[in-house]
């Protein structure tokens, strides 16, 4: 019988997002965020899509998207699966690229330089837009290897700096105190919120500027996804952080600015509270109450 | 009926089938190794000297001293049919097959006796075994050891007095093969680099008085040391031929045997069990670190597990590569499309194609087009005499490389193909490129496939004798691939091979009979090589599958 009603709770708890309006107050009080009314006029921009339309062959998956992303705030794309949230991500550092007859036309602009230009090193940009996974990938090496691994690609060779940097990292990570004793350790003997936390720490090892999270957290249980939701605000100090999610919550606990994006199109982009306590979209209204999704 | 009908559906008898189809299979395996390692372990073994008196067919009544060697049992009409005399009532006889040795005697090594005419076996203890360089063995009584022609003890004692001869024969023996393999060896194969060098100046229009007067007296001093050698041979030949030992044979003849010509005596029937143990195992120990001796069919196979051994990694460090990189080209790199689907057959069937076919194209294409060309350019001076322009170690293994390719392409791209996208994009979303994917994480994750590749490589080049025939493989060569000489690893030279000295020795040979336990011995140990050099390699694949442990999570 207790057992039951527990399964019951859980269930309205994952459901919530989907189900019932959120009271915004206490759920952006949860972390503390930079508060206030933002204004997208204020920033410093470090990304900005300009009419970004892509295809795969035939299908057009991202419609004419233009938006702009503030440097050092966590800016949050949320949608119904299949939107186009994480194509748009992908876009940031070119993964789309590995697509076969994957199109792009318009352009996006990093500090001002468009990033599909033909002069472009994709490895170099790359270094500069880190990405984590929806899944957490880490190499099968030790937990050390797998942190080094941008700073060797970049010939750093030196063990003292390469042991500065690794720690560096994995504070930043917040990993720092799980795995110190054992870096030499294979990482895939880490549970998978440790993981994806090391990938974090892989991720931000090489300094990038932005950082690209698609859905970070859903493979994970609720303890690691609070963990890593504290990381990303932690987080946004020193990198421009984009983050997928699915889940709205989460969103609204750790983004400043949300995109609503629906079939491929940028339905809404606005600071976080007014997205989510006033929606000027009808779209977004329905889709954030749970009338679809 | 309805019931056996339900005992169909079960599955029982399916399950009964397939347990059938696997015992066979074992059975067969077992059965396989089992004969062979019984056969050729029994070889080894310093079995009993028998004598005993023989009717002959015409009456002649004449003793016998040997090994049995075989007894089968014979259709008595069958016998009769070939003339021999029996008692009426029988119907099988056994039919023995004895060893009596002294091949330089009685012309055969074998004496065939129906056990009608046959005595009682008696194993007298002082009957010895004469292991000869020549001739094969030698069995009978020993009557006296002499030294310088005089008898220096005889009867009885005889047995005692030998023993410090034949271990100072040995010696020297092993010296004077050093000498002439070792040391004169390597001295004619420096006077030959010199007869090179000299013809390399001629080519090249160099050969000033200066050059020629460095190389005549490079040449002086090596043929003074040639003579000092052959003096110290000369008087190691005068201090080994002073010992013999006089035999009496099964016909009462006394004949002399020098030790010179004597590898060991022993008297088998003289032993006891862990004696017995203890002569098998150092004639097995002979067996793997010998030279051959007598067109192969006695003494060891040591150039022959060394060239096969030598010729498998030569074969496995060119495969590899080549594989490996033709392998990620067409995964990694190659539009997927008919085109690669076509290579990818056309591959796949190059592992149906017989390997003598191989054999042929290594001949014709290595052998005489690229060796041709290589002596052509390099090795000038050594013709018409040619130098990579025909079989050797070299070619054999590009050869069978070739043969092996196909099975290490479809691993290393199963291989490749089984490491999860997100490996890749996790390296590529650090700014790695995608060579540097490749080479820090795909490949090394990759790399317990690659080795599969190479163990089924290395399995199915190990026991192809076929195309060797062709492009490098000998009855007996008269040196081993690596030596001294430098540049000490000879890939020009031709090198003997297990699988081809099975051929050989069992089907070549004058004297098969005697050679056919060697067939099975050697059988067992090409069996043996080759589960040694997979065994490395598996264990080599568990480290790096522990290593490299598949995201299964």
């Amino acid at each position: 019988m207790l057992q039951s009603e527990d399964t019951r709770t859980e269930t309205e708890t994952n459901g919530m997002s989907e189900q019932v309006p959120l009271t915004h107050g206490v759920e952006i009080g949860a972390l503390d965020r930079t508060g206030g009314d933002l204004s997208l006029d204020d920033e410093d921009i470090a990304l900005e899509v300009n009419k970004l339309d892509l295809y795969y062959g035939d299908n057009h998956a991202l419609k004419s998207i233009s938006m702009q992303i503030p440097r050092n705030r966590v800016t949050a794309f949320i949608g119904p699966s299949g939107c186009g949230k994480s194509t748009l991500l992908r876009c940031f550092n070119r993964m789309n690229d590995l697509v076969d007859n994957c199109r792009v036309e318009g352009s996006i602009t990093l500090d001002g330089k468009d990033i599909y230009d033909k002069s472009v090193n994709v490895a170099e940009l790359r270094r500069r837009v880190g990405m984590v996974f929806q899944k957490p990938n880490p190499f099968p090496k030790s937990i050390f290897e797998n942190v080094a691994y941008g700073l060797r690609l970049r010939g750093v060779k030196d063990r003292r700096t390469l042991t500065e940097v690794v720690e560096k990292a994995l504070r930043g990570a917040a990993i720092w105190d799980e795995v110190k004793d054992r870096l030499e350790d294979n990482a895939l003997g880490l549970s998978g919120g440790q993981q994806q936390r090391l990938v974090i720490a892989r991720a931000i090892a090489t300094e990038p500027e932005v950082l690209l999270l698609d859905e970070p957290a859903s493979a994970l249980d609720p303890i690691s996804t609070l963990k890593i939701e504290e990381l990303i605000n932690d987080l946004k100090d020193r990198f421009t952080v984009v983050i997928v999610t699915h889940n709205m919550q989460q969103a609204a606990r750790v983004s400043d600015y949300t995109a609503f994006m629906y079939l491929g199109e940028l339905v809404e982009y606005a600071d976080t509270n007014s997205l989510f306590t006033n929606p000027s979209e009808k779209k977004t209204e329905d889709y954030i109450t749970g009338r679809y999704g | 009926m309805s019931n056996i009908r339900t005992w169909f559906k079960s599955g029982t008898p399916w399950i009964w089938l397939n347990a059938a189809a696997v015992s066979m299979s074992l059975l067969m395996v077992f059965g396989l190794l089992g004969l062979i390692a019984v056969r050729g372990l029994g070889y080894f073994w310093p079995s009993d000297i028998v004598e005993t008196w023989y009717t002959e067919r015409d009456g002649t009544r004449g003793k016998l001293i040997g090994e049995i060697w075989e007894n089968e049992r014979v259709s008595a009409v069958q016998l009769k049919e070939n003339g021999v005399q029996l008692p009426p009532d029988l119907d099988f006889v056994t039919r023995y097959l004895i060893k009596v040795g002294n091949r330089d005697i009685y012309g055969s090594d074998f004496k065939v006796a129906v056990a009608v005419g046959l005595e009682e076996f008696t194993f007298p203890k002082e009957l010895i075994r004469v292991e000869r360089k020549e001739w094969g063995n030698f069995y009978g009584y020993l009557v006296a050891v002499k030294e310088d022609g005089k008898v220096i003890e005889s009867g009885e004692d005889a047995w005692i007095a030998l023993q410090p001869h034949l271990e100072k024969a040995q010696e020297l023996s092993a010296r004077i093969e050093d000498i002439e393999k070792g040391q004169i060896g390597s001295v004619n194969y420096r006077l030959e680099q010199l007869r090179l060098q000299q013809r390399r100046y001629e080519l090249d229009n160099e050969l000033t008085p200066e050059h020629l007067a460095e190389l005549d007296a490079a040449r002086a001093e090596l043929q003074q040391e040639y003579e000092v050698l052959r003096e110290e041979l000369a008087s190691l030949n005068r201090e080994l031929a002073r010992a013999s030992i006089v035999v009496k044979i099964q016909t009462g003849r006394e004949v002399e045997l020098p030790l010179a010509k004597v590898v060991d005596v022993t008297r088998p029937n003289a032993m006891g069990t862990m004696e017995k143990i203890g002569t098998y195992l150092a004639n097995i120990w002979h067996f793997v670190s010998e030279d051959p001796r007598e067109a192969n069919t006695e003494g060891g196979v040591f150039p022959a597990i060394f060239g096969t051994v030598m010729m498998v990694l030569i074969m496995a460090i060119l495969v590899t590569p080549l594989g490996v990189i033709a392998a990620v080209y067409l995964r990694e790199y190659a539009r997927q499309g008919p085109l690669t689907r076509l290579i990818r057959i056309a591959v796949n069937n190059l592992a149906g194609v017989p390997s003598i076919v191989y054999g042929v194209f290594g001949l014709g294409f290595f052998v005489y087009f690229l060796g041709g060309w290589i002596d052509e350019t390099f090795y000038e001076e050594a013709l018409p005499a040619p130098t990579y322009g025909t079989p050797g170690l070299m070619w054999a293994s590009l050869t069978l490389a070739i043969l092996t390719l196909p099975v290490v392409i479809v691993a290393t791209e199963e291989g490749l193909s089984r490491i999860p996208k997100s490996i890749r994009e996790g390296s590529l979303a650090l700014g790695a490129t995608k060579f540097e994917t490749l080479w820090r994480t795909v490949i090394p994750m990759a790399s317990p496939a690659i080795m599969t590749g190479m163990i089924l490589a290395i399995a199915r080049a190990a026991g192809e004798v076929a195309p060797l025939m062709l492009v490098g493989v000998v009855k007996l060569a008269p040196s081993l691939p690596v030596d001294g000489n430098s540049p000490f690893i000879h890939l020009d030279r031709k090198f003997m091979h297990l699988g081809f000295h099975i051929y050989d020795v069992g089907f070549q040979s004058p004297n098969v009979e005697a050679a056919r336990p060697l067939v099975y011995a050697t059988s067992l140990l090409l069996v043996l090589v080759i589960v040694a050099l997979n065994l490395v390699a598996i264990g080599v694949r568990n480290r790096l599958r522990e290593k490299y442990r598949a995201l299964e999570n």
